[in-house]
């Protein structure tokens, strides 16, 4: 029973010790320059918002990543499924609660015409999904005229912002990923394909409706991510020659940091937690007033120390050993 | 078998004859329209070159199965220190060897990180896409006027003709055919693609490949350092900034698998630069709107790899 405990206890250790780290890293840094980390409610929207949005970023992306299916069109997703809903949105006079339903079913039809034209032409899929963002930059921008969307009048729009609804957003977008693949046969169907391709189709899995599945579930909560970035400023800019990109590259440091905690929990847990440790770091670059390409160094950094470490892990775990046990011998 | 021969090689053929056909579409749109087609010529190969020069480098690290997608930065960092390497002693072949230099210790630093410490090297490229843009403000904050650093155009405007550029990317070329076609290190990578376990009982060390290959590339990029530089001597934060991503178009619109191997092709780079560029001034002659030029840009991109890819689809999705 007393080992069963600490069993549980190192658990809980290992799931908590980079979140916890990190804050308390940022937090040490901050005060050392006289800032208080949660000063104002800003402060919390900032971190929540953080959160949310790289969490459903980092779901999207590792949900074909990890099955071997590079999509660069996901940041594209998110830009086109917002442009379509902020201007139903703001012709029609809906709410923001609207909104983000048309976010989320634009973006789940552009999922699923991405995953559509990947398995009818059968490219790999980096091809495909550079062809595709291509595709959604230019007709956000054909849409709009260049021009983008602006509705910083629109107060109810711009009213989404909250602690409560990004909190919302979060637990909604976990339970909702967690359910679909642990608790359903296409989430079975995906943990096979996932780990045998060829030995799941021929046990008779079906691999196309899986995989169109994911680029929908994918578009979906880029959706979201999208209506998240829209109602934040009030105004979404074009991006052309893949422009759009650039929304990617903030998954792919929580979705290793979740890739590790993942080990000791579910990993839909470990994304979360790699988000909240990204959007710590985020909050302290921005009230230190990091410049910003001080912030893309340093995070670029982590990120690499961070691969080495899950890369090397056995050779420093042996290296440790190594000097321990010289150590003992020495005495 | 003589039908499977035909269709094999018209498959292979399928990126060349694009660039035939996009070649003809211009020049029969250009005469219906008026234009000066010398000048729209001068123009389509002083905007593709660059990427030509830069993707028939990275040609080598794709052979290896490997993706570099930081090209377009380190073509911009490289530029910025040739341009203040020149500023400082005023020799063009001080920033041609500096532009070359910091390029192939970009890769070179790609490689190691890949290599000694077992890193994806996607992985590690993306880390360095955002250490370069990020060092392209630092460079142009401390050393330019804040938003820019200049070459003096007065400097450049020898080397700035379509002669000098076809010297640059033909003798680029022929050492990267050679290298490819005619060493045992284009087999090599090929067969390092293929077969790593085989090749690495057959003593092809893996890190050696790593390193030829992001070096060739790092050669490629410094040139292409140097070429930006003789077109654009005003280098800002926008500098090479589209050629990382055309880069990656321009190879698999040439027709070179993503997968790498056997089946890639060095040439590959040279038709998909002039292709790419080719469909974007015809883009520009029809006066469409910029994105919905992009549209028609992106459904031919994928037509294209489609024709040309039609021989090696398999019963299971592609990874």
């Amino acid at each position: 029973m007393k080992t069963k405990g600490m069993e549980i206890f190192k658990r809980i250790v290992k799931i908590a010790v980079i979140p916890a780290g990190t804050l308390l890293l940022v937090f040490l840094l901050c005060s050392a320059n006289g800032v208080k980390l949660f000063e104002t409610e800003g402060n919390w929207i900032l971190f929540f918002r953080a959160t949310a949005s790289v969490m459903l970023t980092t779901f999207a992306l590792s949900l074909n990543l990890n099955s071997g299916r590079f999509d660069f069109s996901i940041g594209s997703i998110a830009l086109l499924s917002s442009v379509i809903s902020a201007s139903i949105c703001t012709s029609k006079g809906l709410p923001s609660a609207a909104m983000l339903v048309i976010s989320i079913v634009a973006g789940a039809v552009l999922g699923l015409l991405s995953g559509g034209i990947y398995v009818i032409v059968k490219l790999p899929p980096i091809i495909v999904s550079l062809g595709v963002a291509l595709f959604y930059e230019g007709l956000a921008f054909a849409v709009t005229n260049g021009y983008g969307v602006s509705f910083v009048a629109n107060k109810e729009l711009t009213s989404f912002p909250s602690v409560l609804h990004y909190a919302l957003v979060i637990l909604g977008g976990l339970f909702f990923f967690i359910f679909v693949f642990d608790y359903t046969q296409f989430g079975y169907d995906y943990k096979a394909l996932l780990s045998g391709q060829k030995v799941s189709v021929n046990m008779g899995i079906k691999e196309i409706p899986n995989a169109v599945g994911c680029y929908v579930i994918a578009g979906a909560l880029m959706g979201v991510v999208g209506f998240i970035s829209a109602t934040n400023t009030g105004t979404i800019q074009m991006a052309l020659n893949f422009g759009s990109i650039g929304v990617m590259f903030t998954a792919f440091l929580p979705m290793f940091i979740g890739g590790f905690i993942g080990r000791f929990c579910n990993e839909k847990i470990g994304y979360l937690l790699g988000a909240v440790t990204t959007a710590f770091i985020s909050l302290m670059y921005a009230r230190l007033n990091v410049d910003s390409s001080i912030q893309q160094i340093v995070t670029a950094l982590i990120l690499v120390v961070f691969l080495i470490y899950l890369n090397n892990e056995n050779k420093v775990i042996e290296l440790v050993m190594l000097k321990k046990h010289l150590k003992k011998k020495t005495k | 078998m003589k039908k499977k021969n035909v269709k094999k090689y018209i498959t292979t053929l399928t990126p060349l004859f694009g660039l035939l056909v996009l070649f003809a579409a211009f020049l029969i749109l250009g005469k219906m329209r008026d234009i000066n087609i010398s000048y729209g010529l001068k123009s389509i190969f002083n905007q593709s070159v660059v990427v030509a020069v830069v993707a028939t480098g990275a040609i080598f690290i794709y052979t290896l199965g490997s993706f570099d997608i930081s090209l377009g930065a380190s073509v911009a960092v490289s530029a910025l220190i040739g341009g203040m390497v020149y500023n400082k002693t005023g020799s063009l072949a001080a920033m041609l060897f500096v532009c070359v230099g910091v390029a192939v210790l970009v890769g070179l630093f790609n490689s190691v990180l890949a290599s000694v410490f077992n890193l994806p090297v996607f992985v590690t490229t993306i880390a360095m896409l955002s250490v370069l843009n990020a060092l392209v403000l630092v460079l142009i904050k401390i050393n330019g006027t804040g938003s820019e650093i200049a070459v003096p155009a007065a400097a450049v405007k020898a080397l700035n003709t379509t002669t000098f550029k076809i010297i640059v990317l033909v003798i680029y070329l022929l050492l990267c055919i050679f290298i490819f076609s005619f060493t045992k290190i284009g087999r090599m990578q090929k067969f390092q693609c293929c077969n790593p376990i085989c090749a690495k009982l057959s003593g092809i060390s893996e890190k050696k490949m790593a390193v030829i290959a992001f070096a060739m590339s790092g050669i490629g990029v410094g040139l292409g350092a140097f070429l930006s530089i003789v077109y654009a001597p005003t280098l800002t934060r926008n500098t090479a900034s589209s050629v990382g991503m055309n880069v990656i178009i321009a190879i698999v619109f040439g027709g070179m698998p993503v997968s790498g191997g056997a089946r890639s092709k060095i040439y590959a780079a040279v038709i998909g630069a002039f292709s790419m560029t080719l469909l974007s001034q015809i883009m520009v002659m029809f006066n469409l709107n910029s994105g919905i030029g992009q549209m028609v840009k992106a459904a031919i991109f994928i037509l294209v790899v489609f024709l040309a890819t039609s021989d090696q689809r398999g019963k299971m999705l592609p990874r």
